[in-house]
């Protein structure tokens, strides 16, 4: 039997939830352990925002202004991210994108030949209403290749504390 | 953190009895208020944040459902209340409003927030969902639909 890892690109997805911050280590943690190359992005969900002025839930000036928290908040995480992944002398390529995030995930995995998709925990099945889907759940559905989800927990954290 | 992650039964008014904008505000806020303990300043803070959005453009949809809402600076967690009155009141839309979810958002979470309003609008734009909500006599009914 080959002892081939079957991948050598990661992507992780960023949302600047606690489980993708967990699913960051995790990646960071599998991209060193295989030389793997790792990739984290971080998606501006303006296709949210576009439909909530459609639906006139928002108006066009706090759609700037949500746009602008939007961006900070984007950078922040990359930034977090970035210094995580040097701590642990991985490197990183990092990209913020807008769209809709897992139709950008999807494209992005095309694009980048990405062999595997790290995602933070997903949610527990409380409701068949599709509405309430949420983005890293349509990711984990419709991802073009194979998907690891990550559980947001202590010995993740742990594991990456102990890592040189 | 989803929408289902943030309904809390303890937050749902049924039947809303106000019939001015205001006065429904007051409601809402003010339920939220008791619940989590704020001070008068902060309900007071509360109740000018979500008017004064109102006041720049109504959040009165279609299907009779508003969803007034504002960024508080001192929320930790962001909240939902949601209220059903028997009688559609002018909230300032093209048509009346019996369903109103007030939505109290963190500073700390954008994302959070528009995943948030972004789900009730895509729930509300179902027919039969609003008919259930409206018919909805109980807290429980209320919060169980969005389970079932």
């Amino acid at each position: 039997m080959s002892d081939k890892v079957p991948f050598s690109e990661i992507l992780v997805y960023l949302d600047g939830s606690e489980s993708s911050m967990s699913a960051c280590m995790y990646a960071i943690l599998l991209a060193r352990s295989t030389g793997s190359r790792l990739h984290a992005i971080y998606c501006i969900n303006t296709k949210a925002l576009g439909d909530l002025v459609k639906a006139r839930i928002f108006v066009s000036q706090e759609k700037t202004e949500y746009l602008a928290d939007l961006k900070k908040d984007a950078e922040r995480h990359i930034r977090h991210t970035k210094k995580l992944a040097e701590s642990r002398h991985v490197n990183l390529v990092t990209t913020v994108t807008e769209g809709s995030p897992s139709a950008e995930v999807s494209h992005y995995i095309k694009a980048h030949g990405i062999q595997l998709l790290v995602l933070g925990s997903v949610n527990m099945i409380r409701s068949r209403r599709e509405e309430l889907t949420s983005e890293t759940d349509r990711m984990l559905r419709t991802s073009p290749c194979p998907v690891l989800v990550t559980r947001d927990d202590e010995s993740v954290w742990q594991m990456f504390e102990e890592l040189d | 953190m989803t929408l289902l992650d943030i309904i809390d039964k303890n937050l749902v008014i049924v039947p809303l009895t106000s019939s001015r904008r205001d006065d429904i505000i007051a409601d809402l806020v003010n339920l939220y208020a008791d619940r989590k303990g704020l001070s008068d300043e902060q309900r007071q803070y509360v109740i000018r944040a979500v008017t004064d959005r109102e006041n720049m453009a109504s959040t009165a949809m279609e299907k009779g459902v508003a969803i007034p809402h504002a960024k508080i600076p001192f929320l930790k967690k962001s909240a939902i209340v949601i209220g059903i009155s028997r009688i559609p009141v002018d909230f300032g839309g093209k048509e009346k409003s019996g369903i109103f979810f007030l939505v109290l958002a963190s500073e700390d979470n954008p994302t959070e927030h528009i995943q948030i309003l972004s789900s009730i609008a895509k729930l509300c734009s179902s027919d039969i969902f609003i008919r259930m909500l409206s018919s909805s006599r109980t807290p429980d009914e209320v919060y169980q639909l969005f389970f079932d």
